[in-house]
């Protein structure tokens, strides 16, 4: 099941130019149509019908399920000259930061927008073909690196940012000079797949893409589950808005991603490993490549890993705009080239994964978490929480701050020593209204309720959950009830269609909140919000469904004034 | 675990207070149909894979904290299920609203399809007028669709995927897609094409599967204003050989559709395009009902004639061809579009009249 070394994708695009030599670089590899999509997307600007037939051909694809499949991504263009055509990030954050006046100075270039980008802590992201830009309003666009977390601000232990502010880090060298795959070597001289398994577990290493099941478990179910080739899957789609925490990890520390994904390979039994990378971060693709060459060439990845018995393959897949494909069975449809549907579970993907194989889909700063683990111990690792808690959390902070960026926090961390002591507290003359909890995914806390602790006990008490640790932070200039319809319009935007409740839901919800459809009576309007969101989150198929309606149902708890009065102006 | 003589395994789980058995495999909702629980679905069809879309099917498992989708839900042991309850009915009621709220008001004649009172009767148990969560409207009909079999109003569509899932899981045919997500998702064909430039092949499994008449009968549609009550009548298909059990549809005197039987042994709700949709020809104003006879021979015009007269000359005819060529000269093939009492009828010509089996019917092919 080796297929030899992947040349980089960029390059395998330039040198072929034919429909079928395009077709031909992938055909045979696993997981093939996202990256011959790509391909033709790269070389006509645009995906034509031609293209469409071409792929579908050489792929044996039903024309009609291609069509539509490809319908379903945000990013792919099918008219001529649309891949050019500059993307303007409108989420949250970007929407305090003026975005729309940047939409409107780029119109003239067919300008769009796009869903979050994942650059919160920076000026408003702005995709032009494979450029990752930066653009501030009167300014033209900028390329510029992804900001690196700032300097340790609690002077508490990292596991994850430990060394990712040292100079070189994202070179194979600069990782190795502070201890980089060491752990990897001393898994496969000295561990036996189980005692690797045995540490992931005593670690207390939970999936830091949000769900939080316990990683040593995932692991020992794939490990144990039957059918071959197993796979380890890297959910690098962090689409959730007010995450860029992912993105910092591999742009500075990609072999960091790698290691723990061969580490994941030994703990299962794995042969073969997907980085599933979000269409917004091309620059990563570059990074990751560049490190995947660095790993090939040094007998990190591919057969016989350091002498020993290890084989692991690992490919890069670009996704091509959907936030749903961050849901791990949707990302597995997408992978495997079909509707992105989310599945229905049971069976889960540990023994029904990727072409139906054992397959542990994991977050990024999971698997970047392990091999920190493996060198420290799991002792160690479990330590760096306070109290009860174990580990640490990545925490992406944005909005009204005085200093966004990322955090590693030790979990069970007051939200106001990281509001006030870490990031400086709110702006000059400010003062905090809410924050948003999970991205968007955990609604609003209002500052009535700022005296938690960031762990998952603390927030569910709270009806909001931890997730994937995007906060942002909205002061006491902002607009509540708009900021909630941004976030609906958000999943409204983002809801595959697959069930009614989401389907229908965010669309009602986001009419609602905009003034553009239902009642005008404030006891009226909040039944039927709560007997959506009640339902949504009761029977929705997926997580998007379960959680978009905690927007609204914080909404009315901490900002019932502030529904009543807008209501009130509009009657 | 092991099975007993009638395939159900020995463990039970608790419906609705009651024990039962069931077998491996069997879902939740499969169970409760056997029970004939009134578990409520709009996106179930009984020959495709479960699919979970609309919720509507939803029950309640002990242990689990969200009610669970019956259809996709497999029966464990131990199991304590509950099909019917004050907090179910009020999700699928907001369910049901949300639905109807995406449609406008419409009156759904039954000859659209064989499915098509599904989403009308779920509304009405549920209270569901059209009242709450008013908005949007998500579906954009294709009135320029010019195939006359198959009607497209996407208006009535509640994205369901029946037509979708039955195109590709039942036909092969993959015609159907979706296109777009969330709210816009819209049911399509290559390239938002007409179906007859699509993979289609006119098999009406899509419209019959429809629960909301969405996709639609046209041919059958042209009867809405006919007088009388629908009957069925069951029938086998005659235009081929493999016997597709089907439903002559009629009012009073009027055939107004055919539709695919369900519990057909041989196809299962399946048709093709001709069993489905080519039946108008039987009521066809052209059609022969006098026998015409050709005056001054070969070349001559056609005009009527009596029985006899034309009997008579049918059987010169034959007569002088087997007078001339010998008995094999002569071989028959009925047609698929007559009677079964027909086609007898011919072999018991040929073989009775001229001792041959030189005899077919355009249905073996």
């Amino acid at each position: 099941m080796f297929e030899g070394p992947s040349p980089r994708l960029s390059e395998r695009a330039m040198t072929r130019t034919t429909d079928d030599e395009l077709i031909a670089c992938w055909r045979d590899e696993p997981a093939p149509l996202l990256p011959v999509l790509h391909a033709f997307h790269d070389r006509d600007g645009y995906l034509s019908d031609d293209a469409l037939r071409a792929v579908a051909h050489g792929l044996r694809i039903p024309l009609a399920d291609l069509y539509g499949t490809v319908t379903f991504y945000h990013h792919i263009a099918r008219i001529e000259g649309g891949k050019q055509r500059p993307r303007v990030c409108d989420g949250p954050v970007c929407k305090l930061n003026g975005c729309d006046a940047l939409l409107d100075q780029l119109a003239p270039e067919g300008a769009t927008a796009m869903p979050c980008a994942g650059r919160c802590d920076d000026p408003i992201p702005v995709l032009r073909g494979d450029e990752f830009l930066v653009g501030r309003v009167g300014a033209p666009l900028a390329a510029e690196g992804t900001p690196l977390p700032p300097p340790n601000p609690g002077g508490v232990t990292e596991c994850c940012f430990a060394h990712i502010r040292d100079a070189g880090r994202a070179s194979l060298a600069g990782y190795r000079a502070s201890g980089g795959y060491e752990a990897l070597a001393r898994a496969v001289q000295e561990l036996s797949p189980a005692e690797l398994l045995d540490l992931i577990d005593a670690s207390g290493l939970a999936g830091r893409g949000g769900a939080g099941f316990p990683t040593g478990r995932k692991w020992r179910a794939v490990a144990e589950a039957t059918g071959e080739p197993k796979t380890i899957v890297c959910n690098a789609d962090e689409g959730e808005p007010g995450c860029f925490k992912d993105r910092a990890l591999m742009d500075h520390d990609p072999h960091a991603v790698i290691e723990g994904m061969a580490l994941a390979a030994y703990a299962t039994g794995a042969t073969r490993g997907f980085v599933y990378l979000r269409y917004e971060y091309p620059h990563t693709l570059r990074i990751l490549e560049g490190a995947l060459e660095e790993a090939r060439a040094a007998n990190l990845i591919g057969p016989g890993i350091l002498g020993s018995d290890l084989h692991f393959e690992l490919y890069l897949r670009r996704g091509a705009g959907a936030y749903i494909c961050g849901e791990e069975t949707s990302l597995l449809n997408s992978l495997e080239g079909k509707h992105p549907f989310p599945r229905n579970r049971p069976p889960y993907p540990v023994t029904h994964g990727f072409e139906d194989k054992p397959t542990a889909v994991n977050n990024v700063e999971t698997l970047v978490s392990v091999p920190p683990i493996v060198r420290h111990g799991s002792d160690w690792y479990a330590a760096l929480g306070l109290g009860e808690h174990k580990g640490t959390k990545l925490i992406s902070l944005s909005g009204d701050v005085q200093r966004p960026g990322n955090y590693e926090i030790p979990i069970g961390l007051p939200l106001r020593t990281l509001l006030d002591e870490w990031a400086g507290g709110p702006r000059a003359g400010r003062s905090f209204q809410a924050v948003t909890m999970a991205g968007l995914s955990g609604g609003f806390i209002g500052s009535e309720d700022f005296d938690i602790t960031l762990d998952e006990p603390c927030l569910r008490a709270k009806q909001s959950f931890l997730g994937a640790g995007g906060v942002m932070v909205f002061d006491d200039s902002r607009d509540m009830l708009e900021v909630a319809r941004q976030a609906m319009s958000f999943f409204a935007h983002e809801s595959c269609g697959k069930c009614v409740p989401c389907r229908i839901g965010t669309q009602r919800l986001t009419e609602r909140l905009a003034g553009d459809a239902g009642p005008r009576d404030t006891e009226l309007w909040s039944a039927e919000v709560h007997d959506i969101g009640h339902t949504m989150m009761a029977v929705s198929a997926c997580g998007l469904g379960i959680a978009a309606p905690l927007v609204t149902e914080s909404l009315l708890r901490y900002f019932p004034e502030q529904v009543a009065a807008r209501l009130e102006q509009r009657t | 675990m092991s099975d007993d003589t009638n395939g159900y395994e020995l463990s039970l789980l608790e419906l609705d207070g009651e024990e039962l058995k069931f077998r491996a495999g069997e879902t939740l909702y499969e169970v409760a149909q056997r029970r004939n629980k009134d578990v409520p679905t709009l996106c179930y069809d009984p020959r495709l894979e479960a699919f979970g879309a609309c919720r509507l099917c939803v029950v309640e498992v002990d242990g689990i904290r969200n009610p669970v989708a019956s259809c996709t839900t497999k029966a464990q042991a131990g199991m304590v299920v509950r099909t019917k309850t004050e907090a179910l009915e009020k999700h699928r009621k907001t369910l049901m609203e949300l639905v109807v709220s995406e449609n406008p008001e419409a009156t759904i004649d039954p000859l659209r399809g064989m499915a098509s009172q599904e989403l009308g009767v779920l509304a009405e148990r549920y209270g569901a007028d059209g009242s709450r969560f008013q908005g949007k409207h998500s579906g954009s009909s294709r009135p320029d669709d010019p195939n006359p079999m198959i009607g497209r109003d996407y208006d009535h569509c509640i994205s369901c995927y029946r037509c979708v899932r039955v195109c590709a899981e039942q036909e092969g045919d993959y015609a159907i897609s979706i296109k777009n997500r969330g709210f816009g998702t819209q049911i399509t064909v290559e390239f938002d094409g007409f179906l007859s430039d699509s993979a289609c092949t006119f098999c009406g499994q899509c419209v019959q599967t429809c629960p909301t008449g969405a996709l639609n009968d046209l041919r059958a549609r042209k009867h809405e204003d006919t007088p009388g009550e629908l009957e069925a009548t069951r029938s086998i298909c005659p235009y081929c050989g493999v016997g597709c059990s089907v439903d002559i549809m009629t009012k009073e005197d009027t055939v107004v559709a055919v539709r695919p039987a369900m519990d057909g042994p041989a196809n299962e709700g399946a048709l093709c395009v001709k069993g489905q949709f080519g039946w108008e020809w039987i009521q066809n104003p052209e059609r022969l009902t006098k026998p015409l006879v050709r005056k001054g021979g070969k070349g001559g015009e056609l005009v009527e004639a009596t029985w006899e007269e034309a009997l008579e000359r049918a059987a010169q005819g034959f007569a002088q061809v087997r007078d001339t060529h010998g008995r094999h000269a002569v071989y028959a093939v009925a047609s698929g579009r007559a009677p079964h009492e027909s086609a007898y009828s011919v072999q018991k010509f040929i073989r009775a009249g001229f001792m041959s089996n030189l005899v077919d019917n355009c249905s073996r092919a």
